[in-house]
């Protein structure tokens, strides 16, 4: 019985597959490896400094759209710290339409294009959508002076880094894809953060 | 170059070209390095974020007693996630029709953002999906990135018992043919905030040893 069992086993294990893992080996590219020694030190130098340039100096948010945290630096000295909400990464389908809407959080590099104190939020689609609602024929019935909170720092295409009336929701993803703070961290990056500052988004 | 500095090799000018042309564009992009067993998140050349990796490898699907190996690749390269799995693990809503817009309906505000009254229900939020610790993502390369935190069991006698059981999926018409994945291992929390990160398109930077 024991050695049918085993002859089985091993005619299984002959057509069977298994992980098998490989070190992490790698050639050079050949496309790579051409150059004398002076001519790749003044391909490295050229590639350093223009890599230099790309890094940001004065003051630049980074956010951390996972842990929903807001980094405020200035020449790379971290000045500030806050909790914010990101966006939640849920889909909403419009179903008239099929059109969808993703509630993300951009990723990468933005820039503050303007700052605005009271701003007014123009609510879009969408936001009526999510309600069940059909969207207003009339635009005065889409603004909205409480849910931004007292400032807003607007980084294109609608995104904007504002105030909430939800407190207890920050630090998660709870957004349309805006940045949402408390009160005295936005009134803080709002008087810090000059317009025209990056924002790195990861 | 000083007369003591010691001469780029050919890779690393290569990387810092292929990095530099990445960091050009505004977007987030990820640099492996096997050697120092890190994985980092950079945007414009700034580093974001740094993953530490337990391990570095490439695995396959093989049979047992297979004695051919990979051939190694040419580093450095960048590779991009084909399908990214903070893109397609996605939660949907939908509503099923909608109501014509009444100002003072609109009063009711969604349970995910309703504000704090006093003697009213704190807010919650709308539950978003814990994103999975171990998971795949397939790069233009042809092989996989599988993110994980634990490696499968690789030793003889694990590896003959997974043989037997896909020998025997393989007879019922249900094997698996996972694709070679280039596998990094790390913590959960790390996994997990990759996954959020790994969107399609996202390019991935190999350094080659230094």
């Amino acid at each position: 019985m024991l050695v049918v069992a085993l002859g089985v086993a091993a005619v299984l294990a002959r057509f069977g597959h298994a992980y098998a893992a490989y070190p992490f080996l790698h050639v050079p590219d050949e496309r790579a490896a051409t150059g004398d020694a002076q001519a790749l030190g003044q391909r490295a130098a050229r590639a350093a400094t223009a890599l230099d340039r790309l890094r940001p100096t004065g003051t630049y948010l980074v956010v951390d759209t996972y842990r929903n945290r807001l980094h405020v630096y200035r020449d790379g000295e971290l000045l500030r710290t806050a909790i914010c909400s990101t966006g939640t990464g849920i889909v909403l389908r419009d179903p008239r339409t099929g059109r969808e809407w993703v509630f993300d959080t951009p990723l990468g590099e933005r820039i503050i294009e303007t700052k605005r104190r009271n701003p007014v939020w123009a609510k879009p689609d969408w936001a009526f959508i999510e309600e069940g609602m059909l969207p207003p024929k009339d635009p005065n019935e889409r603004f909205d002076d409480v849910s931004l909170g007292k400032f807003g720092l607007y980084m294109g295409d609608g995104y904007i880094i504002h105030g909430t009336l939800f407190k207890s929701l920050l630090g998660r993803r709870v957004t349309h894809g805006c940045i949402r703070l408390g009160d005295e961290d936005l009134e803080f990056v709002y008087n810090t953060t000059p317009i025209g500052a990056r924002v790195f988004l990861y | 170059m000083g007369a003591g500095d010691v001469p780029p090799r050919a890779t690393q000018v290569a990387a810092l070209e292929m990095e530099l042309s990445l960091a050009r564009r505004p977007d987030v992009y990820l640099v492996l390095n096997p050697s120092a067993r890190q994985l980092e998140v950079k945007v414009r050349g700034v580093a974001l974020d740094r993953i530490p990796l337990r391990g570095v490898e490439k695995i396959l699907h093989v049979p047992l007693l297979s004695a051919s190996s990979p051939p190694p690749f040419p580093l450095p390269a960048v590779w991009r996630v084909v399908d990214g799995p903070g893109d397609s693990d996605r939660e949907y809503i939908a509503p099923t029709e909608l109501r014509p817009y009444k100002a003072e309906g609109y009063d009711d505000p969604p349970a995910a953002a309703t504000p704090t009254r006093p003697g009213a229900p704190p807010p919650t939020a709308t539950p978003i999906p814990e994103p999975p610790a171990s998971y795949r993502a397939q790069l233009d390369c042809g092989w996989d990135l599988w993110i994980t935190e634990t490696l499968p069991p690789l030793g003889f006698l694990a590896r003959a018992r997974a043989a037997v059981r896909d020998g025997w999926e393989r007879l019922r018409g249900r094997g698996t043919h996972p694709r070679p994945a280039i596998t990094l291992a790390m913590d959960r929390d790390d996994a997990k905030r990759l996954h959020h990160l790994m969107r399609s398109g996202m390019p991935l930077l190999v350094l080659a040893d230094p």
